[in-house]
């Protein structure tokens, strides 16, 4: 596997966000890190681009993502109040797609702060 | 939490003579804070590093940290709001009581050299934890310590800044806050946004029982939340998007697996000074990021007849 390498990455393991790491990585493991503390180093080392887990789980089954999705939409159409939380380990980009998907579907959003 | 009177960790490195941390334990939980930040860095109007800054620690017990604090204060567990009060009389020189002195576990003396060392100071930062903003009095304890922080302002310059924690929680607060004018617990039921800590948080929403399916992304609350609040999420449609099958996926109806932010999802994360900052990931996964699945769920509702009925036409004016 050819070797990559990726300057001045940003971990996310902590709020510090250190966006001044460097990262070697095969394609599909990252098989070393420069300037991560230990829990940045772990974090990095531990996720990989291998498919370790099914795609999608209805009721405990192997499913597609489509049918998830179609799955998902029903529920959260057919809720009441519906409730969309958490958004700590997601990009911004992802987040403000959830307060979009949760004004849709007229629930409440709510993260981490509220504990 | 806007209106906080606050700054950025760059500022912090170039201007900062005085560290307080409290309620926190950076040395295990933020590693870099320190060498990156605030304590060790040379900066602009500190150009010796640590030697020109001063390191204080106020916790209920003496963490790894304190090794690196000039200055360990120990507070009596559950007494931060009691101390942070003493301090605000104390810098104002008006009398305190001494009994709410001893309430803290610390002496006059100690307290009132912490007050002239806070007024003393060219440029401050409390940096608050959970220790703090988790423990009894909870956001009461944060709200005084920005006040404490907003009035040293009548001194010298002073700042306090939450020391977050995982991810990009920060980023979630900032999102919330530009989308729907409040930074969490957002309830827009009727169509507009309503604010309400306390009816509108998860965990008090679960534990009454008073939502009817959760949607889980970027966390895992049936590894961290109370038995009962995890029962609801039996009871209802429960849907997980996560990088792994998570605790809460396995008591989920759906779970979505998605890619692993920073690692093989792209996008945008906040530091916690507010200061976003771009990924880089260097995999590519073979799952579907959660932008791309939230808006192909997003799609998918949007397919269905609304939930309002359609609003009436106009009566035409006679
Ligand atoms: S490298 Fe360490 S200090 Fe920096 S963001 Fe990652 S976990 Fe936090």
């Amino acid at each position: 596997m050819e070797l990559t390498v990726t300057k001045d990455a940003t971990c996310t393991f902590c709020g510090c966000v250190c966006d001044d790491i460097e990262l070697h990585s095969d394609g599909t493991k990252i098989t070393n890190t420069k300037a991560a503390c230990v829990l940045g180093k772990s974090w990095f080392l531990n996720h990989t681009a291998e498919r370790l887990y099914p795609d999608a789980l209805i009721d405990g089954k192997e499913a597609t993502v489509d049918e998830a999705v179609e799955a998902a939409a029903e529920y959260l159409y057919l809720a009441h109040l519906p409730l969309v939380y958490g958004l700590s380990n997601i990009t911004c980009e992802a987040q403000r797609e959830s307060v979009a998907l949760a004004e849709l579907i007229g629930g409440v959003v709510d993260s981490h702060t509220s504990l | 939490m806007g209106g906080k009177v606050s700054c950025t960790l760059g500022e912090v490195k170039n201007r900062a003579d005085l560290i307080v941390y409290w309620g926190g334990n950076p040395a295990e939980c933020h590693p870099r804070h320190f060498t990156k930040y605030s304590l060790m860095p040379k900066g602009r109007f500190v150009p010796n590093g640590r030697k020109d800054r001063t390191m204080i620690l106020v916790d209920i017990r003496e963490t790894a940290s304190a090794k690196a604090a000039d200055i360990f204060l120990q507070v009596r567990p559950a007494k931060d709001f009691e101390m942070i009060t003493v301090l605000r009389a104390l810098i104002k020189e008006q009398p305190v009581d001494t009994k709410l002195v001893a309430e803290t576990g610390l002496t006059l003396e100690e307290l009132t050299d912490f007050a002239q060392r806070l007024k003393k100071a060219k440029f401050g930062v409390f940096f608050f934890g959970m220790g703090l903003s988790m423990t009894r009095g909870k956001h009461m304890n944060s709200a005084a310590l920005l006040t404490l922080a907003a009035e040293l302002n009548a001194f010298t310059k002073f700042v306090a800044m939450p020391m977050r924690g995982h991810g990009n929680v920060t980023g979630g607060d900032v999102i919330m806050r530009w989308t729907t004018g409040y930074p969490f617990g957002v309830n827009l039921a009727r169509g507009y946004p309503r604010f309400n800590p306390g009816e509108y948080s998860t965990i008090d929403l679960l534990i009454r029982g008073d939502t009817d399916a959760v949607l889980v992304l970027g966390a895992d609350p049936g590894a961290t939340m109370p038995q009962p609040a995890i029962d609801h999420m039996v009871r209802v449609p429960t849907i997980v998007l996560d990088p792994k099958v998570t605790h809460t996926s396995k008591i989920a109806r759906v779970h979505i697996t998605t890619a692993v932010t920073g690692i093989s999802a792209p996008g945008t994360a906040y530091r916690m000074d507010e200061i976003p900052l771009p990924l880089k990931p260097p995999l590519k996964s073979p799952y579907p990021t959660d932008e791309e699945v939230i808006r192909r769920i997003y799609q998918a509702v949007a397919k269905k007849p609304p939930l309002m009925p359609p609003v009436r036409p106009k009566v035409p004016r006679v």
